[in-house]
């Protein structure tokens, strides 16, 4: 009863597919950007979401039990790095990645690339492994390739590999088959494969072939586009996103889930991502800095001393280590995916409670104290769904 | 109101150590024994046990929230070498540790520099353990110590000075040892001797200067004879021990233990820590029988680096004349790809409760740093163990016993393990004139590791091998991706 009730006092909306619930919990009244709520095999995950990418089955130096801790419910395994390492017959023999990593929340793969021969060979992969959500195989070009034929072609190509991937999948009921949008930077192919997939009624739809170094004047168009003729009960994923900027303005445009290296990369390399950009702990300036990170960040690193699970790591003692001591690049590793996954759970909240503009411009503000030099991209992008950053 | 409670003792600031059990009978010198030392702060340590050893203020591969949650680990062994390198950039800048700020959590400089959890026993010395040879000699008042950023000289007023500082725990003064000639081998007669007087004018400079009293005092014991430190060693019981100055020995060899136990017995009062780097656990074995407290062990770094679970208890099980078992399993050996079972089968640590072999024989392969961190908290919790193993044996008089029996069912050596270790650092070897022309090199070139597998960036030539892919311009492909 007191389910029901709640049920009728919201405006949530759900669609379901064999192995999927979407429920979307929240619409920002003046961009795209959406909260839902994503069940899948695993338990369920909240988007807006960024999800870590442990690719050869393992964060980073990070504990699974660690990865829990920083709220992670979702993370990516790289299909072609398993292929070779530890391989599918491995795969099989331990009974999928989730038992082979010791993970017992979802994981998403992708579809091996263009290293693996055929869809088939993918899906064959993609089952082995269990993951929650699969990824077709598509052939990719850069956004930037000049042959508009070629792009049309592999456009074309990676619907009909779509359904090759859909008659090879062994186990829609228990995974996740979700397409992958091509079409490069041409905005008109871009709308003709989002029909062509959609039709296909995948649980979820992934925008690709995007962060390969197109200006990001043209990947947000291309989001934007993309995200204005999708079905409003499906998940959106735009593949290879990690920097903050792009996350919160791919948000604003109304995508739901993101990947990348970089977080986890450039914490190996020293960096630290904050609200006022990435620090290079590396710098002599940090080697008597006694200060968290991350002033106010929650993460485990950074967390005032007395609070429960607080480490106390101060600049210095990373300073100290890093390039090292792998310690150091765990630590790091550790704040970099707590200051993303906060960053989204930030973003859900302001969604929710309708306040999606202000938390941006906050954000940005955070990044550009000085209100001047934010990157036009993101002004343009964000004028387009209604935020005027340059305004006061 | 008040409650009536037990006469509560006020809280000591000194360290204590208590002989609870001995397996000393009549007629023998030194023998094993169970006892407790207790720090202020801290979590007491049941002895025999071992400390871990941190390499710049960590333990390897374990961040503090697994040790706290993970390791039974109650010390910690931390070398000043690690943290006073002159910075390249800044050459007058202090080391940050002395001025890093101290909090309830983190009672003391080194605690909160090194984010270390505050129950555990810090424990102070010059120099790291294995420390690297340095070609520069000590001088008569300052010993040679290697940095990251290079050889340099640390006076013994220094270090009192930088153990003021940081107040660990317990402190190990300044030794004057040979660390320049090849491992293994003895110093001269002449050598000897020097070793023997300048430790021992070091150790009354440190007597007779104000030290912080929350620090106790480990003497060093040297690797010398003990006809050459007779003289050193009995002002350390003759003056030290009355004056409450002295609170343990650092043994170098505990092959020394029977000696003191007859010359000077009055230094067995004291807790004996370890600091011989033993190899395998038969000579852990050994000192214990002698009658060392605490060992701290490179060796479990050491083993986990080279990929090889440790697989030994104590009593070892029951044989039936089957040939010795390995001390140690190497998960890098293909054998190992499936097999979803723990890496031992009585450890209750995290790595073996949620983790299986083919899972740590896989993070070798791929050279994930997560197979390293496993390792050392398996590597860890089964020391545990065995500590606790041979202190219950200890209490109940059959330690010489299974110490036999061990010998008898475990290989004498570890296995070298055939996997390929965590890259060296410039901290943690000097490499040897010829060794880099003579193909020695410590580490293969970066670049191989990033041709073998970074990420998801992977370089690899695009073999879609789909027909129609072949027929129309894949090399296409490759040359757009490389803009």
């Amino acid at each position: 009863m007191w389910a029901t009730a709640r049920r009728m006092a919201s405006t949530t909306r759900s669609a379901s597919s064999a192995a999927l619930t979407f429920e979307l919990v929240g619409k920002c009244s003046t961009t795209r950007a959406r909260a839902s709520i994503l069940t899948l095999p695993h338990g369920q995950v909240n988007l807006p979401i960024f999800m870590p990418v442990a690719t050869q089955a393992s964060l980073k130096g990070l504990t699974p039990e660690q990865l829990e801790a920083t709220g992670c419910r979702l993370c990516l395994n790289n299909t072609y790095h398993l292929g070779l390492k530890p391989g599918q017959e491995v795969l099989d023999a331990v009974g999928g990645a989730h038992k082979f990593q010791g993970w017992n929340h979802n994981l998403l793969t992708d579809s091996g690339g263009p290293m693996l021969l055929t869809p088939e060979h993918s899906m064959s992969l993609q089952n082995s492994i269990g993951s929650d959500i699969m990824m077709q195989l598509d052939d990719v070009l850069v956004t930037t390739h000049p042959d508009k034929a070629r792009m049309r072609e592999a456009m074309e190509r990676s619907v009909r590999w779509l359904d090759r991937c859909i008659a090879a999948h062994k186990y829609p009921e228990r995974q996740n088959l979700f397409c992958i949008i091509q079409g490069g930077l041409d905005l008109e192919m871009r709308r003709e494969c989002c029909r062509e997939m959609v039709a296909r009624d995948t649980p979820g739809i992934a925008i690709g072939g995007l962060s390969g170094g197109e200006a990001k004047d043209d990947f947000c168009k291309v989001v934007a586009t993309c995200t204005e003729q999708l079905p409003e009960l499906k998940p959106r994923y735009v593949m290879g996103i990690g920097y903050p900027e792009d996350l919160v303005v791919s948000v604003a445009l109304g995508a739901d889930m993101f990947d990348c290296v970089w977080p986890t990369r450039t914490a190996r390399f020293g960096n630290a991502i904050t609200k006022h950009g990435v620090l290079n702990m590396k710098r002599e300036l940090y080697a008597a800095d006694f200060g968290p990170i991350e002033e106010g960040c929650g993460c485990q690193c950074c967390r005032p001393v007395g609070q429960e699970g607080s480490l106390g790591i101060t600049r210095a003692f990373i300073h100290h280590n890093a390039a090292k001591e792998t310690v150091a690049a765990h630590l790091l590793t550790l704040h970099n995916v707590w200051y993303q996954l906060d960053l989204m759970r930030q973003a859900r909240e302001a969604i929710i409670a309708d306040q999606f503009p202000a938390f941006v411009k906050k954000f940005f503000v955070g990044l550009y104290p000085d209100g001047q030099n934010y990157p036009s991209w993101a002004v343009n992008a964000l004028r387009g769904v209604g935020i005027e950053l340059l305004g006061r | 109101m008040t409650v009536d409670t037990e006469p509560q003792e006020p809280e000591s600031t000194a360290m204590r150590f208590e002989v609870v059990s001995s397996a000393l009978k009549e007629g023998t010198a030194a023998a094993a024994r169970v006892g407790r030392l207790a720090l202020p702060g801290r979590r007491p340590i049941d002895t025999p046990n071992f400390i871990a050893v941190t390499s710049r203020g960590t333990l390897p591969h374990v961040t503090p929230d697994n040790i706290s949650k993970h390791l039974q680990v109650s010390g910690a062994y931390f070398s000043l070498e690690d943290f006073v390198e002159k910075s390249q950039q800044n050459l007058s800048r202090p080391p940050p540790i002395f001025s890093a700020p101290t909090s309830t959590n983190h009672p003391t400089p080194l605690y909160s520099f090194t984010g270390t959890p505050s129950h555990i026993t810090t424990i102070l010395a010059a120099r790291r353990l294995p420390a690297v040879p340095s070609p520069i000699g000590n001088s008569t008042k300052s010993i040679s110590v290697f940095t990251n950023t290079g050889f340099q000289n640390l006076s013994t007023t220094d270090y009192l000075s930088a153990a003021s500082t940081l107040e660990p725990d317990i402190t190990i003064p300044l030794a004057d040892l040979t660390n320049n000639s090849p491992p293994g081998t003895s110093p001269t007669s002449k050598r000897a001797l020097r070793m023997a007087e300048r430790t021992d004018e070091w150790i009354a400079d440190w007597f007779s200067s104000p030290l912080s009293t929350s620090t106790s005092t480990f003497a060093p014991v040297l690797p010398i004879p003990y006809p050459i430190q007779w003289e050193y060693l009995s002002r350390l019981a003759e003056d030290y021990i009355p004056s409450s100055q002295l609170s343990g020995l650092a043994v170098h060899d505990p092959d020394i233990i029977p000696d003191l136990a007859t010359h000077q017995p009055s230094l067995l009062s004291l807790p004996l820590l370890s600091l011989s780097n033993p190899s395998n656990p038969h000579l852990i074995l050994r000192h214990i029988a002698h009658g060392t407290d605490l060992f701290a062990l490179p060796l479990i770094n050491a083993v986990s680096d080279a990929g090889l679970a440790l697989n030994f208890t104590f009593p070892a099980p029951p044989s039936s004349g089957s040939p010795p078992l390995p001390l140690a399993v190497d998960l890098s050996l293909p054998s190992f790809s499936t097999s979803v079972t723990p890496l031992s089968k009585s450890c209750t640590c995290y790595a073996c409760k949620s983790h299986h072999k083919s899972y740590i024989h896989h993070l070798l392969q791929a050279r994930e740093m997560l197979g390293w961190t496993l390792l050392q908290i398996h590597n860890h919790a089964t020391m545990s163990a065995f500590f606790g193993g041979i202190q219950r044996s200890i209490k109940d008089a059959t330690f010489e016993d299974e110490r036999l029996s061990f010998s008898r069912a475990y290989d004498s050596e570890m296995p070298a393990g055939v996997g390929e270790r965590p890259r060296m650092r410039g901290y943690q070897y000097k490499s040897q004139g010829g060794e880099e022309n003579a193909g020695k090199k410590k580490n293969k070139p970066a670049w191989q590791k990033e041709l073998a597998v970074e990420d998801d960036k992977v370089e690899v030539p695009e073999t879609d091998g789909g027909r129609e892919l072949q027929e129309k311009g894949v090399g296409e492909v490759v040359k757009g991706s490389g803009r």
